[in-house]
């Protein structure tokens, strides 16, 4: 039974047990695939700079590869995690998703690893958090809710308030119903972290 | 993450009339209502990224909620992109764009 993140002598710990921790490192390994860089980091930041600049220019080879390969359609979770951050210009759109998005999916991939590292070093069911750590897990666990939301179809607060309507009547094998009950989960282990945090400030 | 720093000379340079400088602020950021993001974790985002205050956090994270999007910052075209970007990191719906 899982118990909230609470403050700790300047960290922030949850009780997960071993089937919440396998379940939330699982959803954080598919969000990792979905995200995963075209260049992953190396540990060595200089290297790493050095082989994003390298891709921002491929990058423009890529998108003309994606024009010519037109039934390959760009997976609708990835326009959620990486929006297009200019509504009305194409154009605008595509340049800023091509300098920009190497390195959001290089950072949001770090998130992840912080955070399923801290799971899987858990010790007596305590997984915890310290200052720098804690807010890689709040967004780690931001990216694997829009993952999740997406693939359930929750797109509006319309769909929102229809999906949870419709858990009052379905089946309990249906695995849509297994879906939102760790959306859920997930959505009260992120509201006590953020809590956590807040009070702290 | 970058914090406050950015924030005051932005709002400083908000009033003044000149018409450069009107012209340079002239971009906005946006954030659009979403029905995954929490509205505890958007406030936290507010006041973590920008260093808003908390009344002024809230009071954003409630103007995207209810109106459905809302204005968090604004300066010129190249600080309004790297807010987007910074806030598409955290996992919000953010957009730039000239402000008309």
């Amino acid at each position: 039974m899982a118990r909230a993140f609470l403050p700790e002598d300047g960290r922030y710990v949850a009780l997960l047990d071993d089937t919440e921790r396998f379940m939330i490192h699982g959803l954080m390994q598919q969000t990792r695939i979905v995200l995963s860089p075209e260049v992953e980091p190396t540990g060595d930041a200089f290297a790493d700079v050095v082989a994003s600049m390298g891709v921002s220019v491929a990058s423009e080879d890529r998108a003309e590869d994606r024009a010519e390969h037109q039934g390959e359609e760009r997976d609708p979770a990835l326009d959620r995690l990486l929006p297009d951050a200019h509504r009305g210009d194409d154009a605008v759109a595509a340049e800023f998703r091509r300098l920009t998005e190497e390195g959001l999916r290089q950072r949001k991939s770090a998130n992840l690893d912080v955070a399923m590292e801290r799971l899987a070093a858990a010790a007596n069911d305590e997984v915890a958090l310290d200052e720098s750590q804690a807010p890689a897990f709040l967004m780690a666990l931001t990216d694997v809710r829009l993952l999740l939301g997406e693939r359930m179809g929750m797109r509006t607060e319309e769909d929102a308030e229809r999906l949870h309507a419709a858990m009052e009547v379905i089946d309990d094998d249906d695995p849509l119903g297994y879906a939102m009950a760790w959306y859920d989960f997930l959505t009260w282990l992120q509201e006590t972290l953020t809590q956590a945090l807040m009070d702290d400030v | 993450m970058t914090a406050a720093p950015h924030t005051a000379p932005l709002e400083t340079a908000q009033p003044e009339t000149d018409q450069q400088s009107e012209f340079a602020s002239a971009w906005v950021t946006i954030v659009h209502n979403d029905p995954v993001n929490l509205m505890t974790y958007v406030t936290w985002v507010f006041e973590t990224y920008f260093g808003y205050p908390r009344a002024k956090a809230e009071k954003l994270m409630m103007d995207v909620h209810t109106k459905g999007r809302a204005v968090v910052s604004n300066g010129p075209r190249e600080s309004m992109e790297r807010d987007a970007e910074s806030l598409q990191g955290y996992g919000l719906w953010a957009t730039f764009e000239k402000d008309e």
